[in-house]
């Protein structure tokens, strides 16, 4: 971390690392002034949201023993619970999975629905995946399915699609189902965009790739995209040196199929030049968890411990699922004030100090933000690329491995 | 806390015992002379084989690639679940299971049941460096290490392109190991992973990457002259190209003549030694490539035995695994660029004794442990997952060891592939002492690390005991006793403990110049700063650091 100091000004610190949505920026300016953030430069605007602290000497304080008292009580009495949310660093999941791998339970991440999306094509075909460094670089037709990237990860084209890249020779964009804000527009200088009207994008994206892999389909329209606006990106993606697929499966209907209909047509495309998919995604840390888990246990989030063996279903124990067979919920979300879901039985909330709740949980332990209050590893959407958040103030609150490893039972 | 064991036959090829009965005493961790001073536990061990605890200097253990292999194959982890422990006294311990790909904590559990306390996975790309220490701080029971994978990256390539100076190669190589905290340099098929990034779906040892028109020759001969000016102990460990490619014998036989007799150590040699011949057009060029290692006495190898069974490729040559995803078996594969660095890709496989090609693969990996004559040259792997997992390890030191046992398994297999190899006329059987050279002694000198390998004063306590079996697969199976740093962690083939391990890291001295050049590069180019690329010591192990070997550069 980098930073200046004068003269009773408030810390300007340089290079901050962003754990929030996934596109792992670390360029960020925030200053600091006692327990006060606030955001200066190349920070989007969730990250802005996210990191501004005020002193209004109003925030949660730490928890007495007493609530962890009663948390252990909760955990020890409960048969079925569900460890959810999941919003922590690797640390904070590595004390979590302790602590379920104690108590038995399921795991799941709050914004599992994309990645198990995703899954559906991943794990039944496998695909031809890239990362960031490579779509900056070599990219020089992007295909967006759906909405504007921009909408979930502020900087994506700045950070995707810089103006000067190693290999591209040039950039073009082609929107399938959706439009380009003006950030977007902004953060893509010089780069063509095309975009692509479609009522139906799963259909639109079946002609789209039908067309890429041949044979093309007969008709004026698919989706309600015009088939000659559809031959036309067909056309470009044949012609890139290096095509991308990108999509946002958390904010698709149908993402298992998109997923599906993109892996086809980035394997189509590879026959001849080459292509990757992106799959856009990672709010939260949740990749290092499922990471985590996928190398302690095996498999991915949406997995439940029972006795000394775990089990993996995608249906059965994502997190609204196991809830109606739950007998206690323990929702961590360290990262934003994000509330749990509505549960009839007794909730843990290991979470943001602003977390405001429709009804309030049993029992409530208030943690510091990683890479606010607490240094921590989070990754990257791409699950090659972790990185390490530091802290920008002195902690008043446990971060969640501190909180977590108190509810282990006192000897 | 002193303990010894009595009554056991020790095999240190490092020193030249071999079998020699001898208490073996430790104290705290480290093995010391034996004295006549009370123990604080005594074992007696009746006879049964002493040896320092495996190393296993390549095997893919951790980082993304296993992850998404780990992804991919959930029908083989269901199929392994978690295993009873019944020694064993912890909480539940999330072990995890899986065979083709075990979790962390079973990786370590089920090596420390065979002997080993030591293992190195083999590619761990830069990017993905904090990955695999993440992970490898989950595996209990065993130290670890990684290599470094280079050669594929595009701040080589231009450096190389540019004719920069060696010394400009050695400051970067220098600052990659620190920066990814490696313990030596691997290089995967040699500008290839990056050559397929524009296309190309081959690249020969004299053939020009299409953007940056420098050849894999290029490529090996630079980071050998790098690793060894740095002075790395571990030479250049190489995965050629033309991987699984019929005719890449002529490479691999150029590959050892284009290291000029300088140190090079070729891996799972057994992928790289095919030839042409036959009507299946598939052939073992075994004898003449162990003819070409054994006359090169700079020339290090690993066999990467194939073992018939389920199991999962992943390697970082996505060029070579985009090219076999049509074997996979399951059908399903994923590959990726990654981060201007280098590639994954993961293909799942079945190694059929049926299949013509898979025989003659599991044929060519045996001919080549029994012609390589020296046994400080070559070592025992199967490029775990991908010839086979490394629980098969037992099965294969009694092929080795066993002739008549490796003839009835040849006499099973696939008739035209029996035909096709000359392992039945191969009378070499392993003695035990090569074995331990193999497995300890061997491994151990050629990564430099002169603690390990080895049961004489001063050695860290790794040591694992085995009973006395004809049945070789059997007495390898189960460790009688393993000690991991002088706790016991094993006892009658079952875990019992868990023991946290280290990993080692190899330091050199470099020319920090080099950084704002990579600061640059790091923020235009790969769009993450150099500083959050690199790793501390405090993220490795649980924030323990790393075991730090200082590397005596200057040799040329």
């Amino acid at each position: 971390m980098n930073s200046e100091t004068g003269a009773g000004a408030p810390l300007v610190v340089k290079d901050v690392v962003c754990g929030f949505c996934g596109l792992g920026c670390d360029d960020l300016e925030v200053e600091v002034a006692g327990r006060e953030v606030r955001p200066r430069a190349s920070v989007c605007p969730e990250a802005a949201r996210l990191l501004r602290r005020l002193d209004t000497g109003a925030e949660a304080g730490p928890a007495s023993d007493a609530v962890y008292g009663r948390a252990r009580k909760l955990l020890e009495a409960a048969r079925a619970p569900v460890f959810a949310g999941l919003g922590a660093d690797v640390d904070g999941g590595r004390a979590i999975l302790d602590l379920a791998a104690r108590h038995g339970g399921v795991l799941d991440h709050a914004v599992s629905d994309g990645l198990f999306a995703n899954y559906a094509a991943a794990q039944r075909t496998g695909w031809l995946a890239t990362t960031l460094a490579e779509v900056r670089n070599h990219c020089d037709v992007l295909l967006v399915v759906g909405e504007d990237p921009s909408a979930s990860f502020g900087r994506f084209f700045e950070r995707a699609l810089p103006t000067d890249p190693l290999f591209a020779a040039s950039r073009q964009v082609i929107v399938l189902g959706g439009t380009l804000g003006a950030a977007a527009r902004r953060q893509l200088g010089a780069a063509g965009v095309t975009e692509i009207a479609a009522e139906d994008l799963t259909a639109a994206l079946s002609a789209l790739t039908q067309m890429v892999a041949g044979p093309a389909p007969r008709g004026t329209s698919f989706g309600g995209a015009a088939a000659d606006a559809l031959e036309a990106a067909a056309a470009a993606l044949k012609a890139a040196a290096y095509a991308v697929a990108v999509w946002n499966a958390a904010a698709l209907e149908d993402a298992d199929l998109i997923a599906e209909r993109a892996t086809r047509l980035v394997d189509a495309l590879n026959i001849t030049t080459r292509a990757g998919v992106f799959p856009l995604g990672g709010r939260d840390n949740i990749i290092g968890i499922n990471q985590l888990l996928l190398w302690r246990l095996g498999y991915p989030l949406r997995t439940a411990i029972r006795g000394e063996t775990s089990e993996h279903d995608s249906a059965l124990y994502a997190t609204e699922a196991a809830l109606k067979d739950a007998d206690l919920l323990v929702w961590v979300s360290a990262f934003r004030p994000e509330p749990p879901p509505a549960f009839g039985g007794p909730v843990i909330v290991i979470g943001h100090p602003d977390t405001q709740f429709a009804t309030p949980p049993e029992v409530f332990i208030p943690v510091g933000t990683p890479g606010v209050d607490h240094a921590g590893t989070v990754f990257r959407m791409d699950a090659i690329v972790s990185l390490p958040l530091g802290a920008l103030r002195v902690a008043t609150l446990p971060s969640v491995a501190e909180a977590v490893r108190r509810l282990e039972p006192v000897r | 806390m002193r303990i010894r064991l009595k009554g056991g036959r020790v095999l240190d090829p490092a020193h030249g015992e071999n079998a020699v009965a001898r208490d073996v005493e430790f104290v705290d961790g480290r093995i010391v002379a034996a004295t006549r001073e009370k123990a604080d536990a005594e074992h007696e061990l009746g006879g049964a084989v002493v040896m320092a605890g495996g190393i296993d200097l390549h095997s893919h253990i951790a980082g993304g690639k296993m992850n998404l292999a780990r992804l991919l194959m959930q029908e083989d982890r269901r199929a392994h679940p978690e295993p009873a422990l019944p020694g064993f006294s912890g909480a539940a311990c999330g072990c995890g299971g899986g065979r083709a790909v075990p979790t962390a904590h079973a990786t370590g559990c089920r090596y420390a049941e065979l002997g080993y306390t030591t293992v190195f996975e083999p590619a761990m790309l830069g990017s993905n460096a904090r990955s695999a220490h993440l992970e490898m701080a989950d595996i209990p029971n065993l130290d670890t290490g990684a290599y470094l994978v280079l050669g594929n990256d595009d701040f080589i390539l231009r450096l190389i392109k540019a004719g920069a100076p060696q010394e400009e190669i050695n400051a970067y190589v220098g600052w990659m190991l620190k920066a990814t905290q490696a313990f030596a340099i691997k290089i995967v098929n040699p500008g290839g992973i990056n050559a397929f990034k524009f296309n190309a779906r081959k690249l020969d040892l004299d053939e020009a990457n299409p953007h940056y028109e420098v050849t894999p020759r290029t490529v090996l001969t630079t980071l050998i002259r790098a690793v060894t000016e740095l002075g790395v102990p571990h030479p250049i460990h190489l995965h050629g190209c033309n991987l699984g490619v019929p005719g890449n014998d002529e490479t691999t036989l150029a590959t050892i003549a284009a290291a000029e007799g300088r140190r090079l150590h070729l891996t799972h040699l057994q992928f790289h030694s095919y030839g042409t011949e036959g009507d299946r057009r598939f052939s073992s060029s075994a004898a003449r490539i162990a003819a070409m290692v054994n006359a090169n006495p700079n020339i290090s190898v690993d066999v990467g035995q194939v073992m018939f069974g389920q199991t999962v490729t992943a390697s970082a040559d996505y060029m070579s695994q985009y090219r076999n995803r049509g074997l996979a078996s399951p059908k399903k594969s994923i590959g990726m660029d990654i981060e201007l660095d280098a590639g994954c890709g993961v293909v799942p496989f079945e190694y059929r004794d049926r299949n013509f090609v898979n025989a003659l693969q599991w044929a060519i990996g045996l001919e080549l442990f029994l012609l390589v004559e020296d046994p400080w040259r070559i070592f025992l792997t199967t490029d775990h997952p991908n010839g086979g997992p490394f629980t098969t390890y037992p099965h294969l030191i009694r092929l080795l060891m066993d002739r008549d046992f490796r003839n009835a398994q040849l006499a099973t297999l696939n008739k035209t592939a029996q035909a096709h190899t000359l392992l039945a006329q191969i009378t070499r059987e392993y003695s035990l002492e090569e074995i331990a050279i193999l497995t300890r002694a061997a491994p151990a000198r050629i990564l430099g690390l002169k603690d390990k390998g080895h049961l004489a004063p001063g050695a860290v306590a790794d040591i694992a005991v085995h009973e006395e079996n004809a049945d070789r697969e059997a007495m390898f199976s189960r460790a009688k006793l393993v000690f991991k740093n002088g706790r016991l962690i094993v006892r009658d083939g079952e875990v019992i403990d868990l023991a946290p391990g280290t990993t080692h890291v190899v330091r050199t001295d470099f020319d920090t110049a080099i950084e704002s050049k990579l600061d640059t590069w790091f923020d235009r180019a790969v769009g993450l700063k150099a500083k959050h690329f690199r790793l501390s010591d405090g993220e490795l192990r649980g924030g323990r650091g790393p075991t730090v070997l200082n590397c005596v550069g200057g040799a040329s």
